[in-house]
């Protein structure tokens, strides 16, 4: 009995080890794990498909669960999870105009866009299948492939199949702002740094409104932590919005299944009654 | 066995015959053994020139590339019997061009896209008279009796969405697939604008990354079955092998929604029976050789066979820079609230209610 206790202990005090262990990882590299290098090249080979699994998409804050927008034609389905949030401190640090219009977004985030006024001005850009922008794309739901080849890397999203190029070799600048944004890569070790700029002002952070100016600058982080997961981590900058830039970060699960692909999801026909319903439907007029 | 229904090619200038002659017999003999039957090839890679291989191995295609052409999908009918164009009439037909593209430029002719859009993204003739290389006329092959069928009801419907010269959208699914943002109907063949696209490659897929609709396809290279029959996409479903150093792809499962006439490279009609076998070789540092075969036996009579050079130096597409982002249902709201508000104010002018 005492031998099992002590065998118990040890493996509790692995458990914490391995639990400090993966915090740590969230700003540096597990040591024991190196990733294979991509053929021809000394890079780490983060091809694959990758997932978040979590609710972050719903709201980047700690939240309780909470009802579907439409319970009474949904019931339970489309109800929101609880989540511990993946902001680093908890809260995200808005300037006070901006925590307002936040508050604004979420009260209005399923107006029906009547007029392009209303278009322009409210709703959640997920619900219009808009480009979801960087880095809600990373944990929208849905998949997404990181295309490694050995001068680039392409990021292609199952969610509206929304794409991003990755330029490694070079830093071509933007030409204009755009909805994924500018990305310049480069390696950190085994980390890939992905520095974000001239995305537009249209795409949130999530579904309760958190939202950003164009003057937003995200530098994300992919860093393998084992051959089946990644941290990923992204600091948000935008002196309009917020009073200091800002953390968030989360594990993306490689996905496992055999012969997984990424699938369409061209959710354009999904949203064009919400977007254009009303200019057909005589009894809204 | 479905190449046997392909004619081998009598039309050959002589001049590329000898230059298939001269063709490295592997790539050939491969092709052939692979497919049993005579594989087209309309411009065969100089003698000399090698392949390059990726670190592991296989055929380097990687690339940035357009796929315009002013060539015609289907022959004029002044050029028929003729399967290429005389350097004189090559350069006669690129002033025209030229001519009609100024021309564009002064009288705005495309309306909102005027010729800013079209002025540097439209490749150049390929010298041939028609993409299509088979048949031999250059043409789509005849409709089989459902395909009358689909093509008669296809007009019948379109017939009630007009009054005079408007075409009403009286709803958005009234415009086509490529219209709504949807997608632009596979295989891609030349389009107005954005017609760049990138090849990446990966130890067991090659990727092609569209420019329009920023579409990806990811296409597994050897052994895994296509996704079950139920599963329908708009870009269909890829499954890749080498062939000595040619990509061919096997791609199916497309979607049998009505894409909407005009809107596909092929008359529009529904997707869900077809098969598409594409053949990738690099010809050149600069060029790829696109060979495409179609077939659908429920609509065509036979199948068909296109090819398209993808340019990898033209000064549209240096790099992967020019392929911008195509935010397309991003900007639509306003173009379907004007086409739907348009149609009903015609219907209601027609119908004497205003």
């Amino acid at each position: 009995m005492k031998r099992k206790v002590l065998v118990g202990s040890v493996g509790a005090t692995a458990i914490a080890f391995i639990l400090a262990m993966a915090m740590q990882a969230q700003t540096q590299q597990l040591p024991s794990y190196r990733a294979p290098r991509f053929p021809g090249t000394q890079n780490p080979d983060l091809n694959g498909i990758w997932q978040a699994v979590n609710s972050a998409n719903w709201d980047l804050e700690p939240h309780a669960a909470g009802p579907s927008p439409f319970p009474a034609l949904l019931g339970a389905i489309g109800a929101e999870p609880a989540g511990q949030g993946v902001v680093e401190g908890g809260k995200i640090p808005y300037q006070p105009w901006a925590a307002a219009k936040k508050k604004e977004n979420f009260e209005k985030r399923l107006t029906r866009p009547t007029t392009h006024e209303l278009n322009d001005a409210t709703g959640d850009p997920e619900a219009k299948c808009y480009l979801p922008g960087v880095p809600r794309a990373t944990y929208i739901g849905l998949p997404f492939q990181i295309i490694e080849a050995s001068k680039q890397i392409l990021l292609s999203y199952e969610f509206a199949s929304a794409t991003r190029i990755v330029y490694m070799d070079r830093k071509p600048k933007a030409p204009v702002d755009s909805w994924m944004g500018w990305s310049i890569g480069s390696w950190d070790g085994d980390t890939l740094v992905v520095d974000v700029t001239a995305q537009n002002d249209k795409t949130w952070f999530d579904q309760v409104g958190n939202f950003h100016s164009d003057a937003l600058h995200v530098v994300e982080r992919y860093t393998p932590l084992t051959q089946y997961h990644l941290m990923y981590e992204a600091t948000i900058e935008d002196p309009k919005v917020f009073t200091r830039p800002w953390k968030i970060s989360m594990p993306l699960y490689r996905r496992m299944e055999p012969n997984i692909q990424p699938l369409e999801f061209k959710c354009v026909e999904f949203s064009e009654e919400f977007l254009y319903g009303h200019l057909v439907d005589k009894l809204s007029k | 066995m479905r190449h046997r229904f392909l004619a081998p090619r009598s039309a050959l200038t002589p001049v590329a015959v000898a230059a298939l002659v001269l063709l490295a017999q592997m790539t050939v003999a491969a092709q052939q053994a692979a497919t049993g039957g005579t594989q087209k090839t309309s411009a065969p890679a100089s003698s000399s020139f090698v392949t390059p291989r990726t670190a592991w191995g296989d055929p380097d295609l990687e690339g940035v590339y357009t796929f315009a052409t002013l060539t015609p999908f289907q022959r004029p009918a002044a050029q028929a019997g003729k399967d290429r164009l005389t350097p004189e009439e090559q350069k006669a037909l690129e002033e025209q061009l030229k001519k009609k593209q100024e021309e564009n430029i002064a009288t705005n002719e495309h309306f909102s896209y005027n010729a800013i859009w079209f002025a540097s993204d439209q490749g150049r003739p390929t010298g041939r008279t028609s993409i299509i290389v088979d048949p031999e006329d250059g043409r789509l092959p005849p409709l089989t009796e459902r395909g009358e069928k689909l093509r008669a009801e296809m007009r019948a419907q379109a017939a009630t969405k007009r009054i005079g010269k408007d075409v009403l959208v009286d709803t958005w699914v009234d415009l086509s697939i490529y219209n709504r943002c949807i997608a632009r109907p596979m295989p891609r063949v030349s389009q107005e604008y954005n017609q760049g696209a990138e090849i990446l490659q990966t130890p067991g897929f090659v990727t092609i990354f569209y420019e329009s609709m920023h579409d990806v396809r990811v296409i597994p290279v050897g052994g895994r079955p296509h996704l079950d029959s139920s599963i329908r996409q708009w870009n269909g479903d890829s499954r890749g092998r080498w062939e000595g150093d040619t990509l061919v792809v096997d791609w199916t499962n497309f979607s049998d929604e009505e894409t909407s006439s005009g809107s596909a490279p092929f008359d529009g009609f529904p997707q869900g029976n077809m098969h598409v076998t594409e053949r990738f070789r690099r010809m050149d540092a600069n060029t790829l050789d696109y060979l495409v075969t179609v077939e659908d036996p429920t609509i065509w009579t036979r199948p068909f066979t296109f090819d398209i050079p993808w340019r990898g130096d033209d000064p549209t597409y240096r790099g992967p820079d020019d392929l911008f982002e195509y935010a397309c249902h991003e900007g639509n709201y306003r173009m379907v609230e004007d086409v739907i508000t348009a149609a009903q104010a015609v219907r209601a002018a027609h119908s004497g209610n205003r």
